[in-house]
């Protein structure tokens, strides 16, 4: 552990609140740095304004275990993020900052990518229900009925739900459809670290109708990735912790919610096990519910899945794949991979890397942010940095 | 819309970007530094910056009426040739009327706010940051104040949080400073 020296009690803003008391607001990202680090030249990866072309992707680069195998599937998907499948086969991808949300349709072994929806803000989620694709943005979510039949000429949105907060600070969401067909996502908290609003740091729920919004999970910094184990129906998802701690402190966090209400420790206890040196005074991590697993520091743990395919070893059924998009906020870069979670009854989860190669020594060419299972059981991992998509099958 | 087997490399062609440059003379100079008043010098601007830019143009989110029809007519390749041209043309400080009263007050107001965290000091822009030294002063108070009052895009809202403290006396004073930097 190399904890960064707090020499003095740098006032914590919340960012999003502002007024002239709290004239001095960093931007987010540099909130909580310790002024003792001013000068760190470490910062957030900046997103490519375009995706790489097929050249400029070194597929091979990716190694997975024995068996298996990867290919570029898609490229061209500007920043892809999210996927989810439609019933007659369309993935539908989403991105951040490039605001788009795309269609891809697979024509005899080529994809071609549609883009659906354009100019949003940070339609960072998308989930699939009954013929209607819904998305996510900062404070709403849309739908658009029966998407399939009209991908060159789209519905307009309809509104879902449109009143959750503004913030964009960790406002980006992801968006799934839970075992009890409601529609969950995040709020995260609208900073780097400040005691957040009631109405944040949290995983929600509404139905698909827009009604009987409720919390699901609190004190959760931001979590984008979430999945419902395939047996116990319970949910389990990642969550991003907070920054300027230090390089190995504190770690990024898997959870699972066994029951709604639980609080899992922002912004007063991070990893389980320590206070944060400002809003930890006076409160004990055993107030809190601690991580299954910590995942290490800064991976940026996005996609969650469980796999449910026959196509992998029959070991892999019910495993976790864990995307994790890869650390700024560190001098030696981390995470940039996959996991992988068995968990183990009566025993620690066994937590092993998948796939890995988007970093090479101290360079980065792609950041692996979600998976989706294709049908027939192979793995698509979506990189949002190449805005590609790449697919992994096995072959004994 | 780009099909797997057919979607054409992004790099960047310097000749290329001079040549679908020229339509932009007109307004943004010849070499990226504008003359006229109110609009914005694209010299030395980071290539990510002019490229992200033209993507809101271009889906709706940045609105004007000059620039999106122009942006509607450009590919993404069109888009990393103009931007790598201007991020090599020299940037040239515009010729704007500063106060020096204002420019006193606004030099500390830009390390207050930390402008310099993602613009970089001397505020020469950086990746999607802009590039700010020596822009436009018309344009800087235009777009400040529209940062202000959420009526601006923002491509990750970090600006719109940044000037929500601001006075306007204070965002004046702020563009009165910014103009002054850079090489003439």
């Amino acid at each position: 552990m190399r904890p960064f020296i707090r020499t003095s009690l740098a006032v914590t803003i919340v960012l999003g609140l502002a007024s002239p008391a709290f004239a001095q607001a960093p931007p987010t990202w540099k909130q909580g740095q310790p002024a003792e680090m001013a000068s760190s030249p470490l910062a957030p990866i900046a997103q490519p304004p375009a995706p790489k072309a097929p050249g400029e992707i070194p597929v091979d680069k990716i190694k997975v275990p024995r068996g298996f195998k990867v290919s570029l599937w898609a490229h061209g998907l500007n920043n892809a993020r999210a996927m989810a499948w439609g019933d007659k086969g369309t993935l539908f991808v989403s991105s951040r900052v490039a605001g788009n949300v795309y269609a891809v349709v697979d024509k005899g072994g080529q994809r071609e990518v549609k883009t659906i929806a354009k100019g949003l803000n940070l339609p960072n989620g998308v989930a699939f229900k009954d013929g209607t694709l819904y998305i996510a943005e900062i404070s709403r979510i849309t739908k658009m009925a029966r998407i399939e039949d009209t991908l060159d000429n789209p519905p307009a949105m309809e509104v879902v739900y449109d009143i959750l907060p503004r913030d964009l600070p960790h406002g980006w969401k992801y968006l799934a459809f839970g075992p009890d067909g409601k529609l969950y996502f995040n709020i995260g908290a609208p900073c780097n670290i400040c005691i957040p609003p009631d109405t944040h740091a949290n995983i929600s729920r509404v139905n698909p109708d827009g009604t009987g919004f409720e919390y699901v999970a609190h004190g959760v910094r931001n979590s984008v990735g979430f999945d419902w184990h395939p047996v116990t129906k319970e949910l389990y998802f990642a969550t991003h912790a907070r920054d300027w701690l230090g390089e190995d402190v504190p770690s990024d966090r898997f959870d699972v919610a066994s029951k709604k209400g639980l609080h899992f420790g922002f912004p007063y206890c991070h990893q389980g096990d320590i206070l944060d040196p400002e809003f930890g005074r006076g409160r004990s991590c055993s107030e809190f519910a601690p991580p299954l697993i910590k995942t290490g520091p800064h991976v940026a743990g996005n996609g969650v899945e469980f796999y449910t395919g026959s196509m992998f070893p029959a070991e892999y059924k019910n495993r976790a794949f864990l995307a994790q998009r890869g650390s700024w906020n560190r001098t030696q870069k981390s995470g940039f991979r996959v996991m992988m979670v068995t968990l183990r009854t009566g025993d620690v989860p066994k937590y092993e890397v998948f796939a890995e190669g988007w970093l090479q020594g101290d360079q980065i060419w792609g950041r692996p942010v979600y998976t989706r299972q294709m049908k027939d059981g192979s793995l698509l991992i979506a990189d949002d940095y190449a805005g590609a998509i790449y697919r992994v099958t096995y072959q004994p | 819309m780009a099909t797997a087997g057919g979607a054409r490399a992004l790099a960047a062609d310097l000749e290329a970007g001079r040549r679908k440059a020229e339509p932009c003379a007109a307004c943004h100079g010849r070499d990226g530094n504008a003359t006229v008043p109110g609009t914005p010098s694209l010299a030395g601007q980071p290539v990510y910056f002019t490229h992200w830019q033209l993507i809101k143009y271009r889906d709706g989110r940045r609105k004007d009426p000059v620039m999106a029809p122009l942006a509607a007519t450009l590919s993404d390749a069109d888009m990393a040739d103009l931007s790598a041209y201007f991020a090599a043309q020299r940037p040239r400080r515009r010729p704007s009327v500063t106060d020096p009263a204002r420019v006193a007050a606004g030099e500390p107001l830009a390390a207050l706010h930390h402008c310099t965290s993602c613009h970089r000091p001397g505020l020469v822009g950086q990746e999607q940051a802009a590039r700010l030294a020596g822009q436009d002063l018309e344009y800087l108070l235009r777009l400040l104040r529209a940062f202000k009052t959420r009526t601006a895009s923002d491509l990750d809202g970090t600006m719109t949080v940044a000037t929500q403290p601001l006075t306007d006396d204070e965002v004046v004073s702020l563009v009165h400073f910014i103009a002054t930097l850079g090489e003439p």
